[in-house]
C-alpha cells in the first residue's frame, strides 16, 4: 500500500536552525520564538516582582503606619509611585509576561516552525526593555505622568522622558503583538481554518487585535502631551505640575480598557482545565465566540473621559452596556471550562492539579472583576471614581498573572523550562489569588464607604481594618510572585537531559 | 508501506508580510484618528466657549488643496509600481517607485511652505499646538512610508522582483494609501473646515 502525504508548505518562517552562536549572544542575536517569549516572561515576572513590592509599600501608606507622603519623600513621589504601580502591571508585567507565553506557545500550536518576523519580535522584546527601564529610571529621576504638587524645571524634563518611556513600550508591544496574529493568520497548517485554532492561539488573535484598536490611542496622547510639555511652559495639556497628565491616560488602566490584560487568560484557563482533565469541550465554536465577544469588549480608546465632561460619557448607554455585557463572556467561560470538568474523570487528584487549580483562581478572580465593574456602572452605586476603579484592576491584574503561571505549568516544554513542582504551582496561584481577592474585597469595600473623590484613594485612611487587609492582600501578591520567580529553571540541555 | 512524499502545494494563506503591514497600518491608523479626534474636540469645544481657532486668513487652502492633488497622483504611481511587480516589470517598477517617493517628497515640502505661511507658534495656544501635532504626525507617517517604497526599491535593485519583493510592494503600497487616506482627513478637517 502507498500513502501520499503531501509536504508541509506553509510554513513560511522556518524553525530556527541551531546555531554557533554563544549562549550570552543568542538573546542579542536570536530568531527562536521560545527564547523570545521566555525572555519576555522572565523579565515581566522580575518586574512584577518590584511593582508588587511597590504595590505593598502604597498599602503600607494607606494604613496609619507611616505617613504616604513621608514613605516615599513627598506627596509628588508618592503619585509617582501610585501611577508607576497601575502603569506597570499593565504595561510592563501583565501584558508582556502573557505576549511572551504566545510567542513561545502559539507557533506550535497552529503548525508554524516559528513566529512570523521572528527578529522584529526580537527587537519588541529589546525595545519593551529599554523603554521599560526608561520608564522606571524616569519615574525614580522625579518624572512620572504629572504631578499633584508643584515641579521643578528638571522634573518636567523627566516627565517626557517617561512620557517617551511609555510610548516605546506600547510600540513594543504591538510589534510583538503584530508578529503573534500575523502567526496565526498567516502560518498556521493547511486544513487548519481560523475557527479551529486552539482557545489560547485564538485569544491571542483577539487579543491582539483589541491591543492594535486600544493602545495607539495612548499613542495619540502622549504625542499631544509631549508636544505641550517639551521645551517650554506647557499651556493645555502637558501641564506637568498638576495630574492632567495622568488623567489624559488613566483610561488605560480602567474599564474597559484594562480588560486588554484578562484576553488571552480566558484561552490559557480554557486550555488548562482540558489539559488537567483531559476532556473535549462539545462546543468549541462558543469558545470562540466568547473569547471575540470579550476582545470586543475590551476596546477601550473610546472610554476617555478627560475631553469631555465625564458624567457625559460614563451615564452613557454604551459605557454601562460595556460595564454590565463584560461579565457575560466571563460567566460564559466559566460555564464552558465548568463542563469540561464534568465530562472527565473526578478524581481529586486531577481536581487539584496545579493547573485546574490555578485556571479556576483566574476565572474567579476575573470574574469577580468583571461583577466589580458591573457595579461600578450603575449608577445608583456611586462607585465610579472610587477605590471600586482599583477592584476592578486588581481583579484583572491578579487574573492575568495567575493565568501567566498557569501557562507555565501547562507548556513547560515550549518555555524551554522545568515543570514547576505541583507543591509550588499549587502554593503560588493559591497565594497570588488569596492576596488579590483581599485586595478586590478591600478596594470595593473601600469604594462602598467612601464619599469624598480622591484621586489616590488616600481618605481611606480613616479605616484601618480594610487597609491593614489591603496591605495583607498586596504582601500575598508579591509573596506569590515571589515563589513563581523563584521556581522558573531553564530546562536541561539536551545533552545534559540524556 | 511505503510513502512518497509529493511536491507541496501551493500555500493558500495571506502573505505574511501583507498581513503584518496590514495590522502595523491599522494600528497608526488608529493613532492618528485618536489625534484628530482630539483636534476636533477641542476645536468643538473652543467654539462652543465662543472662542476663535485659527485668525481668519492665516489657514490658506491652495497648498493643502495642492498636497492633495499630489497624494491623488501619488495613488495611482504606488499602484503602478504593484502592477509592475506583478509582471516583473523592473523598469517600470523603477520609475514608479522613483515618482512615488518624489511626490511624497513634494508634500514634506508643500508642508514647509505651510509652516512658513501660516507662521503659528507651537505655543500659540491650543489651536497651533494640536495644528502641529496633528500635522506634524502625518509628516512622520509619510516619512514612514517613504521609507519603506525607499527600502522596496533598492532591494529591488539587487535583484528580480520575485514573490517575496512583490509582497513587500504591496505592502507598502497598504501602507501609502493608509496615508493618502489620512491626509483626507487633515485636508478636510484642518484645512477646509478650518
Amino acid at each position: 500500500m502507498t500513502l501520499t502525504e503531501p509536504a508541509v508548505a506553509d510554513s513560511e518562517a522556518a524553525p530556527a536552525a541551531p546555531s554557533e552562536v554563544p549562549a550570552l549572544a543568542q538573546p542579542f542575536v536570536t530568531s527562536d520564538s521560545a527564547t523570545v517569549g521566555r525572555l519576555f516572561v522572565v523579565v515581566s515576572l522580575l518586574l512584577g516582582l518590584g511593582t508588587s513590592v511597590v504595590g505593598a509599600l502604597l498599602s503600607l501608606g494607606r494604613t496609619e503606619v507611616v505617613d504616604p507622603a513621608d514613605m516615599f519623600g513627598g506627596l509628588n513621589a508618592y503619585f509617582r509611585m501610585w501611577t508607576l504601580y497601575r502603569v506597570s502591571f499593565m504595561l510592563l508585567v501583565v501584558l508582556p509576561l502573557l505576549l511572551g507565553v504566545a510567542m513561545a506557545v502559539v507557533p506550535q500550536q497552529v503548525g508554524a516552525g516559528n513566529l512570523a518576523f521572528p527578529r522584529a519580535a526580537l527587537a519588541s522584546f529589546w525595545s519593551w526593555l529599554i523603554g521599560a527601564l526608561i520608564v522606571v529610571v524616569s519615574v525614580l529621576a522625579g518624572g512620572g505622568w504629572g504631578a499633584v504638587d508643584g515641579v521643578t524645571g528638571n522634573e518636567s524634563d523627566a516627565m517626557a522622558l517617561t512620557l517617551l518611556g511609555t510610548a516605546m513600550v506600547i510600540v513594543a508591544l504591538l510589534v510583538g503583538a503584530v508578529s503573534v496574529a500575523t502567526t496565526v493568520i498567516s502560518l498556521r497548517r493547511s486544513g487548519m481554518s481560523l475557527l479551529e485554532v486552539p482557545p489560547f492561539a485564538w485569544s491571542m488573535l483577539v487579543a491582539a487585535a483589541a491591543w492594535l484598536f486600544t493602545l495607539p490611542v495612548a499613542i495619540a496622547n502622549i504625542v499631544v502631551i509631549y508636544a505641550d510639555l517639551r521645551g517650554r511652559p506647557a499651556i493645555a495639556f502637558g501641564r506637568a505640575e498638576s495630574p492632567d497628565i495622568w488623567l489624559q491616560l488613566d483610561w488605560l488602566v480602567e474599564q474597559p480598557a484594562v480588560y486588554l490584560m484578562a484576553v488571552p487568560v480566558l484561552g490559557i484557563a480554557f486550555e488548562a482545565v482540558a489539559a488537567a482533565t483531559g476532556s473535549r469541550s462539545s462546543r468549541p465554536e462558543a469558545v470562540t465566540v466568547i473569547v471575540g465577544l470579550f476582545g470586543l469588549l475590551a476596546v477601550g480608546g473610546w472610554s476617555q473621559d478627560y475631553f469631555t465632561a465625564p458624567q457625559d460619557l460614563r451615564d452613557g448607554l454604551v459605557y454601562v452596556a460595556f460595564g454590565l455585557a463584560a461579565t457575560v463572556p466571563v460567566a460564559a467561560l466559566a460555564g464552558g471550562a465548568a463542563e469540561l470538568v464534568l465530562r472527565g474523570p473526578k478524581s481529586l487528584d486531577r481536581l487539584l492539579d496545579p493547573r485546574m487549580v490555578g485556571a479556576g483562581a483566574a476565572l474567579k478572580l476575573l470574574g469577580a472583576a468583571a461583577l466589580v465593574g458591573a457595579l461600578r456602572v450603575i449608577e445608583p452605586f456611586d462607585l465610579l471614581d472610587t477605590a471600586a476603579t482599583w477592584a476592578v484592576f486588581h481583579g484583572v491584574v491578579a487574573a492575568g498573572l495567575v493565568a501567566g503561571v498557569v501557562a507555565l505549568m501547562t507548556w513547560p516544554q515550549r518555555l524551554s523550562i522545568r515543570p514547576v513542582p505541583a507543591m509550588v504551582g499549587r502554593g503560588t496561584v493559591l497565594l497570588m489569588g488569596a492576596g488579590a481577592s483581599l485586595l478586590v474585597l478591600s478596594d470595593l469595600i473601600s469604594g462602598f464607604m467612601s464619599d469624598a473623590r480622591d484621586l489616590m484613594a488616600l481618605a481611606l485612611d480613616a479605616n484601618v481594618v480594610l487597609n491593614v487587609v489591603n496591605l495583607v492582600g498586596a504582601l500575598l501578591l508579591a509573596a506569590g510572585l515571589a515563589g513563581t520567580a523563584a521556581a522558573l529553571r531553564p530546562a536541561p540541555a539536551r545533552s545534559e537531559a540524556a | 508501506m511505503r510513502t512518497t512524499a509529493l511536491p507541496a502545494a501551493e500555500a493558500t494563506r495571506p502573505r505574511t508580510v501583507v498581513v503584518g503591514v496590514l495590522m502595523a497600518t491599522a494600528a497608526v491608523f488608529v493613532a492618528f484618528a485618536a489625534l484628530v479626534a482630539i483636534y476636533v474636540q477641542q476645536r468643538q469645544a473652543a467654539r462652543a466657549a465662543g472662542a476663535e481657532w485659527f485668525p481668519d486668513g492665516s489657514v490658506e487652502l491652495g497648498p493643502a488643496g495642492m498636497m492633495m492633488m499630489t497624494l491623488m497622483l501619488s495613488i495611482v504611481t504606488v499602484q503602478w509600481a504593484v502592477q509592475a511587480a506583478r509582471t516583473e516589470d523592473r523598469p517600470h517598477g523603477f520609475i514608479a517607485l522613483g515618482v512615488t517617493l518624489m511626490f511624497g517628497a513634494a508634500v514634506i515640502n508643500q508642508f514647509w511652505f505651510v509652516y512658513q505661511d501660516t507662521a503659528f507658534a507651537i505655543d500659540g495656544g491650543r489651536a497651533e499646538l494640536l495644528f502641529y501635532a496633528v500635522t506634524g504626525s502625518f509628516i512622520a507617517m509619510l516619512i514612514g512610508g517613504m521609507a519603506m517604497v525607499a527600502v522596496t526599491t533598492i532591494r529591488s535593485l539587487m535583484g528580480p522582483f520575485g514573490r517575496e519583493l512583490a509582497h513587500g510592494v504591496q505592502a507598502a503600497a497598504l501602507y501609502w494609501h493608509m496615508c493618502v487616506v489620512c491626509y483626507f482627513g487633515v485636508w478636510y478637517v484642518v484645512f477646509i473646515t478650518k
